[in-house]
């Protein structure tokens, strides 16, 4: 009886993951690094199961699963600070999570700790670790365009970048961190990415993109409502039969 | 029993799984590549009424409806601008082909990504199929030129649901053009659906009249037909 009421109502519930996501991608428009989040949708299972005499497939609705992260270039912008590090091309650094675990992230504002490591602004080390030597001060550091570091012409270093196969399948962690999973494949040394010091990589969210997805899923949830009203109707007339 | 309360609720009950249909398709306004179903409504056998008394024929009467077969509305959804590069649009005939743990089956949304093999996956983990049939490689750019991807000719597709129809490929490459960068929106029509829910409210509504008509009906014979004036 009335299975559109949930039909409509698992439609509703999709349009509005759509909405946290679109939210989520907005209030993170000026995280540098941060990689835009994308929905995908589906229908739900058909049967012709329902106490109607029919042979009418009806479907049980929408869902929504996670497609992915945008994997397009944000745009690079010039702080200045040398230990600022953007990635042109597909990649990420690995850092160093608190659990011990490895993580991968694009963005690349780094700082020194007090014992001249260098870490993510959440204070989580580059793996695998570069040290400086003490008193370093961030002016004397110079960062190539291939990762090499290097204090007063002496290198010391390469900063490592790692690319996995299916990127839309790792795990986000927070703070622009990602971990690997099964689904994405290990990590391997990237090719093709160059760095470059002084800039930082805004988000890549696309604001035209994000709020005309938000107005979708806003008529999306309100047609849903409506159908959830008419179904709501139809139960009512049913049950004051006489 | 009166014949039109049966007729009565015949009508009702399918009008209600109109309005579930309804509430499916409104329900996937945001899914691409989504098709719109609709159930065909016919009329159920007629009775031959006759004269009791002397046998002549006086007509036929109606039985009321029957649901029959839903039908799914194949019409070309329009086409939306992503840019994301592994998202795939037909724009004409055809389906995709993904090859699920159940065989082969086709789909319209073309909402894809890359498996951690490197090859071009659907949203359930499913393999894309080429025009060959074989899985489908993403190159180092993370893209995959359209030309990789196979579009099948399929007949009597059926909708399964997550995506995809069953049904049977015919031979050669469908007529379809092949997009990246681009989805083919939902293929309904939301104000042709808040059109047919109204209506198939108001003929539910007509249906509880029509019930509540016939049981007073039947009160009164049954209260005041064998009262003796």
């Amino acid at each position: 009886m009335l299975e559109g009421l949930y039909s409509a109502g698992a439609g509703m519930e999709a349009a509005q993951q759509q909405l946290s996501a679109v939210s989520n991608n907005i209030s993170n428009e000026n995280t540098p690094g941060y990689q835009a989040q994308i929905l995908g949708f589906h229908d739900l299972l058909y049967t012709t199961d329902n106490d109607a005499p029919s042979n009418a497939l009806v479907g049980a609705g929408a869902g929504d699963s996670t497609l992915g992260f945008s994997q397009a270039q944000g745009s690079l912008q010039q702080t200045g600070n040398p230990l600022d590090l953007a990635l042109h091309g597909p990649g990420y650094f690995q850092v160093r999570q608190p659990d011990g675990s490895t993580g991968l992230t694009r963005n690349g504002s780094f700082q020194l700790n007090s014992r001249g490591q260098l870490t993510t602004n959440l204070g989580m080390e580059l793996v695998p670790p570069l040290t400086l030597p003490k008193g370093t001060q961030p002016s004397q550091v110079s960062i190539s365009s291939d990762g090499t570091v290097s204090v007063a012409n002496q290198k010391l270093g390469q900063i490592k970048i790692v690319q996995v196969s299916a990127p839309d399948k790792l795990l986000p962690q927070g703070n622009s961190v990602y971990t690997v999973t099964t689904a994405s494949g290990p990590a391997q040394a990237a090719r093709g990415v160059t760095m470059q010091q002084g800039y930082l990589e805004q988000s890549n969210v696309d604001l035209n993109t994000e709020i005309s997805q938000m107005m979708t899923a806003q008529q999306a949830y309100n047609m849903g409502s409506r159908a959830v009203q008419m179904e709501a109707q139809l139960g009512q007339i049913a049950a004051t039969l006489k | 029993m009166d014949l039109g309360l049966n007729i009565a609720s015949a009508g009702m009950l399918a009008e209600q799984v109109q309005e579930d249909q309804i509430s499916n398709d409104l329900a996937n306004a945001s899914t691409p590549g989504f098709k719109a179903s609709s159930a065909v409504q016919q009329s159920f056998g007629s009775l031959l009424l006759q004269n009791s008394a002397n046998g002549q024929t006086i007509g036929s009467i109606a039985t009321g409806v029957n649901i029959g077969k839903g039908q799914t509305d194949l019409a070309q959804g329009p086409m939306q601008q992503t840019g994301r590069p592994l998202d795939f649009a037909i724009q004409g005939a055809g389906f995709f082909a993904v090859k699920t743990a159940n065989g082969t089956q086709y789909t319209r949304n073309g909402q894809f990504s890359v498996s951690d093999k490197g090859q071009l996956i659907d949203q359930y983990g499913d393999d894309v199929l080429s025009q060959t049939g074989a899985p489908i490689a993403v190159g180092a750019a993370g893209t995959v030129p359209t030309s990789a991807l196979g579009v099948f000719n399929v007949t009597k597709p059926t909708q399964l649901g997550n995506n995809n129809f069953s049904g049977a490929a015919a031979g050669g490459r469908a007529s379809g053009q092949l997009y990246s960068g681009q989805l083919e929106g939902s293929g309904i029509d939301p104000i042709q659906e808040m059109v047919q829910m109204e209506s198939a409210l108001n003929a539910y509504t007509a249906g509880q009249t029509t019930i509540g008509t016939i049981s007073q009906t039947m009160q009164e014979s049954a209260q005041s037909v064998a009262q003796v004036p």
